[in-house]
Parts: structure tokens; C-alpha cells; sequence
């Protein structure tokens, strides 16, 4: 085991024990979050569409749930829970869709313990948590059916995207709906900024949870989250200083 | 009960994230081999879980074709290209010239032209953002496009003149200095994103495989 992994599980371990440490505190001392327009403005959409009678939808993206790329669409998980509960009153609650089997299979197990949760298990369809397609670009070829026969107007991806991506937020804005959109992929962060009503940036997508009412250790993740960018800011600052001044590690 | 069952849902998501984690960091042997099965299972179960994906697009476009919803015919080809696809790779097998035309000469071109539409898409989109968001970083963003274009593709004229190099010379610095350090800035803030979402489920906090 060299030094990098020692690192590695340090900061691990590090990062467990301050989340636990702070989840245990929150109570007493709550995280203040910073304002975010995009998730304000995604409740307010929310009720209006759920008002309306219209539908929310919930794009988990085009990753898979084995491989890096899972990380959003586990955010989008947390995320789907909280639509569902949002949509609860709803005559057209939340669908859900994807272009992976195990992430549609996850997402129908999700919105099924959800609804469950909330008592209202009678309401859960198995078709409200679909795979489009396969492949990237199978999958955004078939989201404008989807998009105009549910009548969605929020259109909401959290997950992991590529190119196609600007093409799914593209067509929820062609049909009028207020789309919002994160990824974990910086080019696709710059596409949906061009292309989405409110585009998430950076690690903003994995926020969903905190700003959507998930709970305590949501909000307490963002705050050590900040505390470890403070460190590997500090960190490498002193790094580019010993490296400018000769100094060898 | 349930919530009994939850918390062995829960055990068993945590030990086998365990067990993954450690191999990133551990280097026994013992344990490479348990990573290694634990992962060739997921992949097994992925396969699984996309057969279910195929019966799950069925079944909602069966339903639309049933109710003779709204695009009911598209529903119809896509489940009439499926079967035929399906059989077709069954009886011929996935190597045969047959199966490999299907993609070749249909989805490979459909996919092409969804991507060179993505074009079109993000100058619409570009236009659209300018009467949404009048802020300065869309206009920083809008001249940061501008200079990349100009910066990157030959031009119809003056190609070879100081202006065109010039503005090669500003795309480069663009995007290999304030492009390349935003990056990786946005990066770490992904990979802290990330971890934690990793962490909230293998303490329990998150299931997303429900309860």
C-alpha cells in the first residue's frame, strides 16, 4: 500500500467522520444553504405543473449504474424521491426515465419505496420508470414522443449525460416546458447552460437532495464538502508555492 | 417486517460497496478476487436488469398501441423494430452481415444525423439564451463561443492572415489556461459531489434500491 492510498483512505475516513460528526449536529446547528434560483424555481414549477394537471419529468440520463458515470444518476435517485413526493397530489405524478435497464430497474425500485413510504403504494406504475433506449442517441431520438404525450412542462435531467444531452434539454425547451439540468460532465455542463432554463454547475447537481428536502445528512454533506475544497484549496496552494520555490515532495 | 427487510437491503448494499471500495486501495490478493466476482456479478445483473429495460419499453408502448394514445404509429414501428431486430439476431446470430447491416444502414445513420442536428440545437439554443438570461456571464459566454469558432475553423477568407492567427492564438489561450483551470476546478467539485453521494449510501443514509 504506497502513499497515495494511505491518502486516499484517510481522506475517506476523514470525509465519514466529519459527515456523521455534522449530520449528528444539524439539528442544533442547521446548514445554512446558499441560494440557488435553479431549485427555488424548480418548486415553483413543480407546483404549477402539479396544479395544472400537467407532468413532471425526471431524466436520469444515459450512464450506467456499474461503471464512474453513476454518480448523478444516484443524485437523480434522491432526487426522484423527493419529485414524487412533490407530485403526490398530483393527477399526473412523476415518470421517470433513463437509457440504462439497472438504472430504470433502480428508478422503479426507488419511486415504488417511495410511494410506499408515503402510503399511497396503489399509485405506483411500473411504466412511470422507463428506458427509453439503449444507446445515448436512441434515447433522445425517443423523449420527444414521451415529452408530448405525458404533456410534460418540467423537465428535470439529473444524471450522467454526453453530447446528447444538450438535445434532451433542447427538446424540453421546444415544448415549453421550464427544464433544469446537471450533469457530472463539464463539456455538458457548458451545452445545457446554452441550452437549459437552469443549468446545474459543477457539483451543483449533486446538491438536488439538500435543496429538495432529502434530509439531514444532505445538507450536512454539502457543508463538508465545502470544509474539503477549503483543504485542497489550501493544499494546493502550498503545493504550487513548494513547486515555484524548488522545493521537492 | 419491511422494515426489517430494509435494513438487510441496506446490509447487503453496504458490505458489497465495501468490498469494492477496499479493492481501490488494498492490493490482496484475496480481496482483488472478491472485487473482481462482486463486479463480474453487477455486470451479469446490468445485463439482466437491460433485458428488463427492453420488457419495460414494451410494455409502455404495448399500452399506447392498446389505448391508441396520441403517436400510437411511432409506438408501433419501434415495437415492430424490436421483434424484427430481435428475430433477425436470434435466427442469424449478432455476426451475420444481416444484423450488422441493421446497424450499419439504419441506426448508425439515424444516430449520425441526431448528432449533426445537436448543431442546429445549440445555435437555437444560444439565441434563446440571449432573450432568457441577459446577465454578464451569458455575455462572456457568448464571446468566449465567438472567439473559439473563429479561433478554430479555417475561414472562407483570410485564412492566412495575422487576424486568423491572432484569434487561434486567443482560442488556445482560452481553453488551455482559463478553460483547462475552471475545469478541473468544476472537477473537484464533481469528484467531492460524487464521493459524498457514495458515502451517504454505503452509510445507509441514501437506498436507492429502495426500501
Amino acid at each position: 500500500m504506497g502513499l497515495r492510498d494511505l491518502l486516499g483512505i484517510g481522506i475517506l475516513i476523514g470525509f465519514t467522520v466529519f459527515l456523521i460528526v455534522r449530520t449528528g449536529t444539524e439539528r442544533r446547528w442547521p446548514t445554512t444553504l446558499r441560494a440557488l434560483p435553479a431549485f427555488d424555481e424548480l418548486r415553483q414549477a413543480i407546483e404549477r405543473a402539479v396544479e395544472a394537471g400537467q407532468r413532471v419529468h425526471l431524466s436520469l440520463g444515459t450512464g450506467t449504474l456499474i461503471g464512474s458515470d453513476s454518480g448523478p444518476a444516484l443524485a437523480g435517485l434522491t432526487a426522484l424521491s423527493q419529485a414524487a413526493e412533490l407530485t403526490l397530489e398530483s393527477d399526473r405524478p412523476v415518470v421517470v426515465s433513463s437509457g440504462d435497464g439497472a438504472v430504470a430497474a433502480a428508478s422503479q425500485d426507488a419511486l415504488r419505496g417511495t410511494l410506499g413510504r408515503l402510503g399511497a403504494s396503489d399509485r405506483f406504475r411500473w411504466t412511470r420508470a422507463r428506458m427509453l433506449g439503449p444507446t445515448p442517441f436512441s434515447y433522445v431520438a425517443t423523449l420527444p414522443g414521451m415529452l408530448d404525450s405525458e404533456r410534460v412542462s418540467v423537465h428535470v435531467l439529473l444524471g450522467h449525460f454526453g453530447s446528447e444531452g444538450a438535445l434532451a434539454a433542447d427538446m424540453g425547451a421546444r415544448q415549453h416546458s421550464f427544464v433544469l439540468a446537471g450533469t457530472d460532465a463539464v463539456p455538458t455542463q457548458a451545452l445545457f447552460y446554452a441550452t437549459a432554463d437552469q443549468p446545474l454547475i459543477g457539483e451543483e447537481a449533486f446538491a438536488a437532495g439538500a435543496y429538495l428536502g432529502a434530509g439531514g445528512m444532505h445538507r450536512a454533506s454539502l457543508r463538508v464538502q465545502d470544509l474539503l475544497r477549503l483543504v485542497l484549496m489550501i493544499v494546493i496552494v502550498v503545493g504550487t508555492l513548494l513547486s515555484t520555490l524548488g522545493v521537492g515532495l | 417486517m419491511r422494515g426489517g427487510l430494509g435494513l438487510v437491503w441496506a446490509a447487503i448494499a453496504i458490505a458489497f460497496g465495501l468490498i469494492v471500495l477496499q479493492g481501490y486501495f488494498i492490493d490482496l490478493e484475496v480481496l482483488r478476487g472478491v472485487r473482481t466476482m462482486v463486479l463480474q456479478w453487477a455486470v451479469v445483473l446490468a445485463a439482466a436488469a437491460l433485458l428488463l429495460g427492453v420488457a419495460n419499453l414494451l410494455a409502455v408502448h404495448l399500452s399506447k398501441i392498446g389505448a391508441q394514445e396520441k403517436g400510437w404509429p411511432y409506438s408501433a414501428m419501434l415495437v415492430g423494430a424490436l421483434v424484427v431486430t430481435l428475430l433477425v439476431g436470434l435466427f442469424f446470430g449478432e455476426e451475420s452481415p444481416l444484423v450488422l447491416s441493421v446497424f450499419q444502414y439504419i441506426q448508425q445513420p439515424v444516430e449520425s444525423t441526431l448528432a449533426g442536428l445537436l448543431a442546429i440545437s445549440l445555435t437555437l439554443g444560444i439565441v434563446r439564451l440571449l432573450s432568457r438570461r441577459r446577465d454578464m456571464r451569458t455575455y462572456i459566454f457568448l464571446i468566449t463561443v465567438f472567439i473559439v469558432l473563429l479561433g478554430t475553423g479555417p475561414w472562407l477568407i483570410g485564412s492566412n492572415g495575422g487576424l486568423h492567427q491572432l484569434m487561434g492564438e486567443a482560442r488556445a489561450w482560452l481553453s488551455q489556461v482559463w478553460a483547462a483551470g475552471a475545469a478541473r476546478g468544476l472537477l473537484l467539485g464533481v469528484a467531492l459531489g460524487a464521493t459524498a453521494t457514495g458515502l451517504r449510501i454505503l452509510l445507509g443514509a441514501d437506498r436507492p434500491y429502495g426500501d
